[in-house]
């Protein structure tokens, strides 16, 4: 009985040393590595983790479940570079004053459109299919299962201090920064760059009321 | 996204209407199909499909790298010389999503579970199959064109008149997803202006054109069935698809700050991706 409860309890001692050192393991591997892909694979993760979680899918708890997803995102994408290529060549002519200014808006309307898909998410399922490094470049390709549809998205990549921050994805082939930059040249060509921020603005403060 | 073909009566002028103009751009430019490798629509050449995969592969590899260098540049912006149309037309179709489509698949989705939604969704995709066969097979590709064959077959047989997916499931064969406007634009055909349909969407010159011949392929065409049943069917498919994508829709345009200019280039991006990737 003694005997079979030490080895009982050396099994114990055993398996919890091996948890913590896997635990540590794992947490000061994923803090070195600079993989593209297992750094992105870890952010998707995360994100995936808080939207399983039940105890966040109280309504109560909405804001508090968005805040935490809204933290993961803007430490996985670039949204300087984004918001600069997104404008093409009108990013040039602006003061530093408005490129920072037009940083902040672009984010909140890109958040706007893939937060809101990501609150309708239920239980699908993220692939990685295909990594390509080049130099500090890199492109990852996922797809995510929807109803039953694999949907592919490519993101690209690009690494600053061993951190890979996105710059673009691609849903089914069409390329958020292409897709922002022809809707922005839109409003441009008829309105200037006030134009844009006075649209921005007023769509950001359309859907804040609605919600 | 998923954007809907139709599906137009039997009419034989119409038909050879369209073959006349295949034949017309093939023929011009038939140096873009030399440049993009010799078409082998031969069943004898069986020894060549090996080498021919091979010569895929490093074609491929030529395109990751071309886009690696163009920096997922943005394409020509499309020709739009129907612009106040096509925008009266895109309103048109907003509104429809909103007052009619909308509410009916909100309701549809009550009475139907999402695995049934998918089932339907298969049926319907399933239709289109023959016509993928024949494009896959206009663009000289034996094997993508075959596998089209036996996904018919076998998801009209075993998955229950194309409900399951049983060709996917078991044996890992996916569609290729090849269509007429596609085919085209192998041969060198560009997209030519935009076109927003009312009901039907967005589209260009070339896939409207594609959307035509791929509908003679249409089982629901070659059967000749009524105007009204091949009417009630696109409604029911277009009810039934907007019922598995509710709120995908409204999300993008809400989003965006001139909808139209969105949708219009979302199109010409998707539609070049699947022309490329053949």
């Amino acid at each position: 009985m003694s005997k079979y409860f030490l080895q009982n309890k050396s099994m114990f001692i055993l398996s919890l040393v091996l948890q913590i050192v896997f635990i540590f393991h794992s947490g000061a591997f994923a803090a070195a590595s600079t993989d593209p892909m297992e750094q992105l694979q870890q952010s998707v993760d995360e994100i995936l983790q808080i939207l399983q979680s039940e105890e966040l899918k109280k309504p109560d708890r909405k804001d508090d479940r968005e805040e935490r997803i809204l933290q993961i995102v803007t430490k996985m994408f670039d949204f300087r570079e984004m918001a600069r290529s997104s404008l093409g060549q009108s990013w040039n002519t602006l003061k530093p004053q408005e490129q920072d200014e037009f940083v902040g808006l672009f984010t909140s309307l890109v958040e706007q459109r893939y937060i809101g898909k990501i609150d309708s998410y239920t239980d699908q399922k993220v692939i990685y299919t295909k990594k390509l490094v080049k130099g500090s470049k890199a492109m990852i390709y996922t797809a995510i299962v929807d109803k039953d549809l694999e949907i592919p998205i490519i993101y690209r990549l690009q690494e600053n201090d061993g951190k890979w921050l996105i710059y673009d994805l691609k849903i089914e082939n069409v390329s958020l920064i292409v897709n922002y930059r022809r809707d922005f040249d839109s409003i441009i060509r008829k309105e200037q760059f006030a134009g844009l921020v006075e649209k921005i603005t007023k769509q950001l403060e359309k859907t804040e009321t609605t919600n | 996204m998923v954007f809907h073909s139709f599906h137009p009566k039997n009419s034989f002028a119409s038909l050879a209407g369209i073959i006349c103009l295949f034949l017309l751009i093939t023929t011009n430019l038939t140096w873009a199909a030399a440049e993009t490798g010799p078409v082998q629509i031969s069943p004898a050449a069986q020894s060549a499909e090996a080498a021919e995969t091979v010569s895929d592969r490093s074609e491929d590899d030529a395109w990751e790298e071309e886009s690696w260098e163009d920096e997922w540049e943005a394409p020509e912006s499309i020709a739009d010389p129907l612009e106040p149309l096509n925008r009266l037309f895109f309103h048109f179709n907003d509104k429809l999503y909103f007052w009619v489509l909308k509410p009916v698949a909100t309701v549809y989705s009550g009475f139907f579970p999402e695995e049934l939604q998918i089932a339907f969704r298969n049926f319907f995709d399933n239709l289109r199959t023959p016509a993928r066969a024949v494009n896959s097979l206009l663009q000289g590709n034996v094997r993508d064109s075959s596998e089209e064959v036996a996904r018919f077959v076998l998801n009209s047989t075993a998955g229950i008149f194309g409900l399951g997916d049983f060709a996917r499931d078991i044996l890992g064969l996916r569609s290729s997803y090849e269509d007429f406007g596609q085919t085209l634009a192998f041969y060198g055909a560009g997209g030519g202006f935009y076109i927003n349909w009312p009901f039907l969407g967005p589209s260009n010159f070339r896939d409207s054109l594609g959307m035509l011949g791929d509908a003679y392929l249409h089982p629901i065409i070659l059967l000749d069935a009524d105007w009204g049943v091949i009417i009630g069917a696109w409604t029911f498919e277009r009810v039934n698809y907007t019922a598995l994508t509710l709120g995908d829709y409204e999300l993008f345009t809400e989003t965006a700050l001139d909808p139209y200019a969105a949708v219009k280039d979302a199109y010409q991006q998707y539609r070049n991706g699947l022309i490329e990737n053949r």
